[in-house]
């Protein structure tokens, strides 16, 4: 071996080196999930269930591409449970689940029962679970610096940055058939994502939201899949 | 001595970036949604309805120096809205070209049929942005204020209409796009609020009390908010 050839390996190693040390270091997210059942979950396998965020806190909404997130990993789970769309069933229901305006708690579904429009369009839907969604994913903290410069001869960026990120979700079950609380599941994620720069950037994304829909997904997944069963 | 010849549109796009550079180009923000129909009963009177030339044409310019230069074009979007949720609400609706007091013959005459007119206008428009409040949420405060007159032009009732939209702070999504989206969560909230709480107007309750007893005892919409203090 000439000495050319030992310093391309010797490269060579030392960029696969740091390849598997970034990779290492990527997507390292710490999912919790709880929950707990006040009543049977019972269910047809006609039966639907809409998934809906709740929206009315001050400083926070929970995100429509989680709800969206969470409806979709539901419908591809072994329960095979048909899902209505977020959007579709607000809009067709306008303006009785808008965040002003939605029940908060089970006891209002009485109102929206008795109202023959709304108990049709649910009817049409087989709509026999609602599940609220309540909570959102933030940035808690963050540090480091990158600069980038350019010139004649190019332009790069040298620096390493790091930021927190955690999610709090709680997801809740309505019977709407029995106008009773079935059950609640609380997720919680949280994971760090880092961007070294030399020269290139290279952001590595710890998914700590998409992680939080898969860790509650698969718990009601079971859930209704329990309830398939018995 | 060596010239090069510029192009005329290349100089007025120079020109053009340098005076945004240099002034701080303003955001000019047109809204734009989509509403659904209003699942309500309609209540069984003939209303007219009148856009002024101010709720038409509305739009929010910022003035304040501290704040992005941000024009929002809303008075679209807003007629379109208020058009769809008073044709659910009514079993009959009219447009009507001018406001009180109608003194023509061909006013009177188009407006014998008509049980009220609504006039709605924008008495205020504030928002907030993300950088400004320290929370990841763009949040916009429409304030409406409505007349309804009577088809002989007197004054039935005058209230209060307000609306709040939020939307949070996505990752590459622009500013526009979500000022845009909350705007249309207030517009629908507006819409929810109006729908829901027209007979709860004391005057106007009062009115189609008195005009037709059933609309108002019968109804099958109770627009009464969930009981707070109940458990899930």
């Amino acid at each position: 071996m000439n000495k050319s050839d030992y310093i391309r390996l010797t490269s060579q190693v030392l960029a696969w080196g740091f390849c598997a040390l970034l990779l290492s270091l990527c997507g390292c997210t710490n999912v919790t999930v709880d929950h707990y059942s006040t009543a049977a979950l019972e269910r047809n396998d006609s039966d639907a269930v809409v998934v809906l965020g709740r929206r009315y806190a001050s400083n926070y909404d929970t995100e429509i591409d989680l709800i969206s997130c969470v409806g979709e990993s539901l419908a591809e789970g072994a329960a095979d449970i048909t899902v209505i769309p977020e959007s579709e069933f607000v809009d067709r229901l306008y303006p009785w689940f808008e965040p002003r305006t939605a029940p908060l708690h089970v006891t209002g579904l009485h109102k929206l029962i008795d109202q023959a429009p709304i108990a049709k369009i649910m009817d049409e839907y087989k709509i026999r679970h609602i599940i609220w969604i309540d909570g959102n994913t933030e940035t808690t903290h963050s540090s480091g610096s990158i600069g980038c410069s350019i010139g004649v001869g190019g332009a790069g960026c040298f620096g390493f940055g790091s930021w927190d990120r955690e999610s709090n979700y709680e997801a809740t079950i309505w019977d709407y058939r029995d106008r009773s609380l079935i059950a609640k599941v609380s997720t919680e994620a949280a994971g760090t994502s880092y961007m070294p720069a030399v020269i290139v950037p290279v952001p590595l994304i710890a998914r700590v939201q998409n992680n939080a829909c898969k860790g509650m997904a698969d718990q009601l997944d079971t859930f209704f899949l329990s309830a398939s069963a018995e | 001595m060596l010239m090069i010849k510029v192009p005329n549109i290349a100089r007025i796009a120079f020109a053009a970036l340098l005076y945004c550079l240099l002034s701080g180009c303003a955001n000019t923000l047109l809204v734009e949604g989509d509403f659904p129909d209003p699942l309500i009963e309609p209540i069984p009177i003939s209303v007219g309805v009148h856009f002024s030339d101010d709720f038409e044409s509305f739009q929010y310019t910022e003035e304040s120096n501290d704040r992005d230069k941000w024009i929002i074009v809303l008075g679209d979007i807003q007629q379109q809205l208020f058009e769809i949720i008073f044709q659910g609400m009514f079993s009959s609706l009219h447009s009507i070209d001018s406001s009180p007091p109608w003194e023509s013959t061909r006013e009177r005459d188009f407006l014998k049929d008509i049980d009220i007119v609504l006039i709605p206008q924008v008495n205020e428009f504030q928002y907030t942005l993300p950088s400004e409040t320290k929370i990841n949420v763009y949040e916009v405060w429409i304030q409406y204020n409505i007349k309804a007159y009577t088809a002989t032009g007197d004054l039935l009732a005058d209230w209060i209409l307000t609306a709040y939209g939020k939307t949070p702070d996505g990752f590459m999504q622009s500013s526009e796009g979500a000022l845009n989206q909350a705007i249309v969560v207030a517009l629908r909230d507006a819409g929810a609020n109006l729908a829901l709480n027209f007979k709860q107007v004391p005057e106007l309750r009062a009115w189609l009390a008195g005009r037709e007893p059933a609309i108002v005892k019968k109804g099958t919409f109770d627009s009464e908010p969930s009981d707070p203090n109940a458990t899930n």
